[in-house]
C-alpha cells in the first residue's frame, strides 16, 4: 500500500488507542488548571506603585529600601519568597525586570555572584545599580582561632554583612545613596525615613549588646551554613556551624560528631536551626544530647508565609535575640 | 576518636542500619532493573517524586504520603509507554523524569514559594536519618525479599524472555507490575533517606558489579546484595576516618568495586 | 470425539491495516507433526502468536486444546522455543540449569517452590539433550548449538503435549540437528506429542513432519509432502521446475 495510506492508519492506530490520549489529556487538564490557580497571584513582592521601580535581590535590602521610600517607589524582591538563595539563579524574566527598573540594589559580589555576569546583559541608560556592600569590611569564612581545625584559610569570602547591625546600617546609606542619585526632588522625605529606620537598627544593636552583656554561655552552635559570623564577632560571640559552605554540601560524619562533642564540652543544651531548609542536621543533634531545638534566622529570604504576615528584618532580628538569650542563657 | 566510640552515636547506627537495607533493596531490584534496560528508572522515579512532593507541599499535605501514590502511577505510566507507545524503557523513563521536574518547578513557580525549599527534598542525608525511616527501610525489605521468594522463577522468566514467560502462562503483566511498583515504593523511601544520588548509584552500580563476576542468576543478585551492603559500610566508616561527604564516598566505594570486578573479570 | 490440539477458523490478522494472514483454517489432531513453512514475511511467527494469545486476532477463531488463548489455563502443556534471534540476550546471567529450569514455572503454583520432581525432571531433559557437562556453564558462554540445545531442554523440560519450535535448526551443527529430529521423532512417535516447526528449509523437513503448511499470508497447501510434490496449488504458486526441484532433493536426501 501507499506510505500515505499507511501514515493515515498509524494516526487511526494512535487515536484508537484511547488510553494513552486520554491519560494526556487528563494531565493536560490539570497542568491548566493548575497554572490557572497562579493567575493573578504575584510571586514578586511588590510595594507601592508609585515613580520609581526599585529591584533589589535579597529581603533584607528589600526590608531597607521600602523603609526609606515609602510610597514614592515600587520595590521588587527578586528572590520569590520560599527560595533559597544560594542556589539561586536568574531567569530571563528576572534579566527583564532588573533591566527595566530604575534601580537595582544587591548585597554584594559574594552572595550574588551571578549580578556581576548579567551586568554586561544589560543594556538600560536609566539603570543606576548599587552595591550595597561597598565601604563594608569583608571577612573571611573562618571559625574562631580556637578551632583552628576548620580554619577556612583557602580564604572564602562571608558574605552575610547584614547581619551585623552596624554593617546594616552602612547598607542603608549605600542604598540611600542611590535611592536619591535618581530622585533628587524626594531627598529630604527619603534622609529622613533612613535616619528614623537607623535608629531602629541602632537600637536593636543596642538591645542585643545589652543582652549578651550578662549571658552565660558565649558560644552558640549552630545546624545550618556559616551564616552568623558577623553577629558573633560583633558582640563578641563564639560560632560554629556544621556546614562551611552553602547548604547543599554535606557535613561529615567527624564534623557531626564534633558538634556533638561540643555541645557536651561546652554544656550547651541548645541548637540552633536556620530557615527555609529541612533542618535534618539539627533534628539529629537534637535528638542525641537532648538539646532543644531554635530557630536562628538569616535573613536571606522569608517563606510566603511570613511575607504574608508582614514580616520585617527588625522583626526577625528579634526573634534571633529571643531565641539567643534562651539558648546562651542570658539573663 | 576510635571505632567504638564512633560506633557509639545514634546517627552513626542508623545509617549503618537503614542504609544496609536500602542497599540490599536497590542492588537487589536493581539486577531485575539493569536487565530489562530499565537501569534509569531510579533516577527518573526520583525526578517524578520531586515533582509529587510539590504537589504536596502545594496542596499543604503531608509531601511524602502524597508522593508515594503519585511516584507508584508513575511507575506504572513508564510500563504502559514502554508498551503501547512502543518505546524502549530508557525514552519511556525520559518522559516521566522530565515530566516530573517540570511539575515541581512548574508548581513551585507557581505557589510563589514554599515553606521550606523543595530542592531540598532532593538530597536525602544519609547521616540523619530517623527511627522511622529505619523501620520503614526493615519492611520494605521485608517484602522485597517475600516477593522475590515467592515469585522468583516469574521474575526471572520475565527477566530472561518475556514471551517465551508469556507462553509459559506467566502474567507478564503483573510480574512487571510488581517490579516497577517496589521501584517506586523503594525510590521514595531512599531518596528521602539518602538522595537521589545514592538511590540511583544504588540501583545501578551493584548489579552491573555483580554481572561482571556472575557465575549464575542467583549469584549475581547475592553479589549485588552484598557489594551494595560493604559499601555503604565501608562508605560510612572511610568517610567518617577521612572527613570525607558519607553519600559520596559510598558512591565512589561502588565505582571502585564495579572497577576491581571488571579487572578480575578481564583477567580470567 | 477428541479434542483438536489446535484449530484454526477464518483467522485472519491485520497490522496498521496490513493483511498478515487471511483466512486460515486448519485443525491438528492430538499426535500430529507439522512443518510450517514459507517465505519470510509469510506470517509464519505471526500465527504462532495468534495460537499462544500474544495477539488477538483480526477475524475468525483459534484455538488452543479447544479453548480461546486468553482463557487457556494449562500452560504447563506447550514447550515454545521462540526464534533465537529475537529473545535471546546472550550476556544474561544464568546458568543452563537455571535457564532449564525456567520450562517448569508453567507448572508451578503459587506458594509451592521447586521440589525434588523438578529437578529431576530439569536434569532428565538435560541429560536428554546432552547438557549435562555444561549444566553449570553461563547461557551466554555457550557455543550457539550449546544454547540452543539448552533452549530446547528447557522447551520440554515440563513434557508438554504440544511443542511449538520457531526456527530451532538455525544456527546448529548438523550433527545436533540430526540428534534433535530424532528426539522429535521419539516425542512424537511414542509419546504422542503433537508438533509444530517452523522452518524456511522446505526440502529437509519433509523428511521429518507427517504434514506441510505452506504458508504465504494464506495457506497455500495443507497435506503430506508426497501429495506437495505432486500438487497444482504448489506448481501455480512455485512455478514446476522450484517445485521439482525441492521434492528432487528430498529423494535425492532419502536415497
Amino acid at each position: 500500500m501507499s506510505e500515505k495510506q499507511g501514515n493515515v492508519n498509524m494516526i487511526k492506530d494512535i487515536l484508537k488507542s484511547r488510553n494513552l490520549l486520554s491519560y494526556l489529556l487528563v494531565l493536560a487538564l490539570f497542568l491548566t488548571m493548575i497554572s490557572m490557580t497562579g493567575c493573578g497571584k504575584k510571586d514578586h513582592p511588590t510595594t507601592g506603585q508609585k515613580k520609581l521601580n526599585i529591584v533589589t535581590t535579597l529581603f533584607p535590602l528589600y526590608d531597607f529600601t521600602r523603609n526609606i521610600v515609602g510610597d514614592n517607589a515600587q520595590v521588587t524582591l527578586l528572590l520569590p519568597p520560599g527560595m533559597e538563595p544560594h542556589s539561586f539563579e536568574p531567569k530571563p524574566g528576572d534579566m527583564l525586570r532588573i533591566n527595566n527598573a530604575d534601580l537595582f540594589i544587591y548585597t554584594g559580589k559574594f552572595m550574588e555572584p551571578w549580578v556581576e555576569g548579567i551586568l554586561k546583559g544589560l543594556d538600560s541608560k536609566k539603570l543606576v545599580i548599587v552595591d550595597t556592600s561597598r565601604g563594608i569590611t569583608l571577612n573571611e569564612e573562618k571559625e574562631d582561632e580556637k578551632d583552628q581545625d576548620h580554619a577556612h584559610g583557602h580564604g572564602k569570602t562571608d558574605p552575610h554583612i547584614w547581619l551585623d547591625l552596624s554593617n546594616a546600617q552602612k547598607i542603608v546609606d549605600n542604598i540611600l545613596e542611590g535611592v536619591i542619585q535618581k530622585d533628587v526632588a524626594n531627598r529630604d522625605y527619603y534622609s529622613k525615613n533612613a535616619e528614623t529606620y537607623k535608629v531602629n537598627l541602632n537600637g536593636m544593636d543596642a538591645k542585643y549588646r545589652e543582652t549578651f552583656s550578662t549571658c552565660k554561655r558565649r558560644i552558640f552552635i549552630h545546624g545550618g551554613h556559616f551564616a552568623f559570623n558577623y553577629l558573633a564577632k560583633r558582640y563578641n560571640l563564639q560560632y560554629i556551624a556544621a556546614y562551611h559552605g552553602s547548604p547543599d554540601a554535606e557535613p561529615t560524619p567527624k564534623r557531626l560528631i564534633e558538634l556533638k562533642n561540643m555541645l557536651k564540652q561546652y554544656d550547651i543544651k541548645y541548637i540552633y536551626y536556620e530557615e527555609l531548609i529541612l533542618p535534618r542536621v539539627s533534628e539529629v543533634i537534637s535528638r542525641e544530647t537532648g538539646a532543644t531545638m531554635l530557630k536562628l534566622h538569616g535573613a536571606h529570604n522569608v517563606s510566603k508565609e511570613d511575607m504574608d504576615k508582614g514580616i520585617t528584618f527588625l522583626s526577625l532580628m528579634e526573634e534571633n535575640l529571643k531565641n539567643l538569650k534562651v539558648g546562651l542563657e542570658c539573663q | 576518636m576510635d571505632i567504638l566510640d564512633f560506633l557509639s552515636h545514634g546517627f552513626v547506627q542508623k545509617a549503618l542500619i537503614a542504609g544496609s537495607f536500602i542497599a540490599v533493596l536497590c542492588s537487589t531490584l536493581g539486577v531485575f532493573l539493569v536487565l530489562r534496560r530499565l537501569s534509569l528508572i531510579g533516577d527518573g522515579l526520583a525526578h517524578v517524586t520531586f515533582g509529587s512532593i510539590a504537589v504536596g507541599l502545594f496542596f499543604k499535605s503531608s509531601p511524602v504520603y502524597v508522593a508515594v501514590p503519585i511516584v507508584m502511577l508513575s511507575s506504572l505510566g513508564i510500563l504502559k509507554l514502554v508498551e503501547k507507545a512502543r518505546l524502549y524503557g530508557d525514552a519511556a523513563i525520559g518522559i516521566a523524569s522530565s515530566l516530573g521536574i517540570a511539575a515541581g518547578v512548574l508548581l513551585a513557580s507557581v505557589a510563589g514559594g514554599f515553606n521550606v525549599d523543595l530542592f531540598s527534598y532532593l538530597f536525602g542525608n544519609i547521616l540523619s536519618i530517623s527511627i522511622e525511616e529505619v523501620i520503614a527501610s526493615i519492611v520494605l525489605s521485608i517484602i522485597l525479599i517475600t516477593v522475590i521468594f515467592l515469585f522468583y522463577q516469574e521474575l526471572l522468566s520475565v527477566t530472561f524472555d518475556e514471551e517465551s514467560a508469556k507462553a509459559s502462562g506467566v502474567n507478564t503483566k503483573k510480574i512487571n507490575s510488581i517490579l516497577v511498583l517496589l521501584t517506586a515504593l523503594t525510590v521514595v523511601l531512599a531518596m528521602k533517606m539518602v538522595g537521589i544520588m545514592l538511590v540511583s548509584a544504588l540501583l545501578i552500580i551493584p548489579s552491573v558489579t555483580a554481572l561482571q563476576m556472575a557465575r549464575s542468576f542467583k549469584s549475581t543478585m547475592f553479589i549485588a546484595a552484598i557489594t551494595g551492603v560493604l559499601s555503604v559500610l565501608l562508605g560510612i566508616c572511610i568517610s567518617f576516618a577521612a572527613d570525607l561527604p558519607t553519600g559520596a564516598t559510598i558512591v565512589l566505594l561502588n565505582i571502585l568495586f564495579f572497577i576491581a570486578a571488571f579487572i578480575y573479570k578481564t583477567l580470567r | 470425539m477428541s479434542v483438536e490440539v489446535v484449530s484454526a477458523d477464518g483467522l485472519a490478522f491485520q497490522y496498521n491495516a496490513v493483511d498478515v494472514l487471511t483466512d486460515i483454517s486448519f485443525d491438528l489432531s492430538e499426535g500430529g507433526y507439522i512443518g510450517l513453512v514459507g517465505p519470510n514475511g509469510s506470517g509464519k511467527t505471526t500465527l504462532i502468536k495468534l495460537l499462544l494469545g500474544f495477539y488477538k486476532p483480526t477475524n475468525g477463531i483459534v484455538k488452543l486444546f479447544g479453548f480461546d488463548p486468553a482463557d487457556f489455563q494449562d500452560w504447563h502443556k506447550i514447550g515454545y522455543l521462540p526464534q533465537k534471534i529475537v529473545s535471546f540476550n546472550p550476556n544474561f546471567p544464568a546458568t543452563v540449569k537455571e535457564i532449564v529450569a525456567l520450562g517448569l514455572v508453567s507448572r508451578k503454583k503459587l506458594p509451592k517452590r521447586p521440589g525434588r520432581a523438578d529437578k529431576l525432571a530439569v536434569g532428565h531433559a538435560m541429560e536428554l539433550m546432552d547438557i549435562m557437562d555444561i549444566k553449570n556453564e553461563l547461557i551466554g558462554e555457550l557455543s550457539g548449538g550449546q544454547q540452543q540445545r539448552a533452549l530446547i531442554a528447557k522447551a520440554i523440560v515440563s513434557e508438554p503435549e504440544l511443542l511449538i519450535l520457531d526456527e530451532p535448526t538455525t544456527a546448529v551443527d548438523p550433527e545436533t540437528r540430526e540428534k534433535f529430529f530424532s528426539l522429535l521423532k521419539e516425542l512424537n512417535g511414542q509419546k504422542r506429542v503433537t508438533i509444530i516447526i517452523i522452518t524456511h528449509d522446505t526440502g529437509t523437513i519433509g523428511k521429518y513432519a507427517s504434514k506441510l503448511l505452506y504458508l504465504d499470508k494464506k495457506i497455500i497447501f495443507y497435506g503430506s509432502f508426497e501429495a506437495f510434490c505432486v500438487s497444482s496449488e504448489m506448481s501455480d504458486y512455485f512455478g514446476e521446475y522450484s517445485q521439482h526441484l525441492i521434492c528432487h532433493r528430498h529423494d535425492t536426501a532419502n536415497n
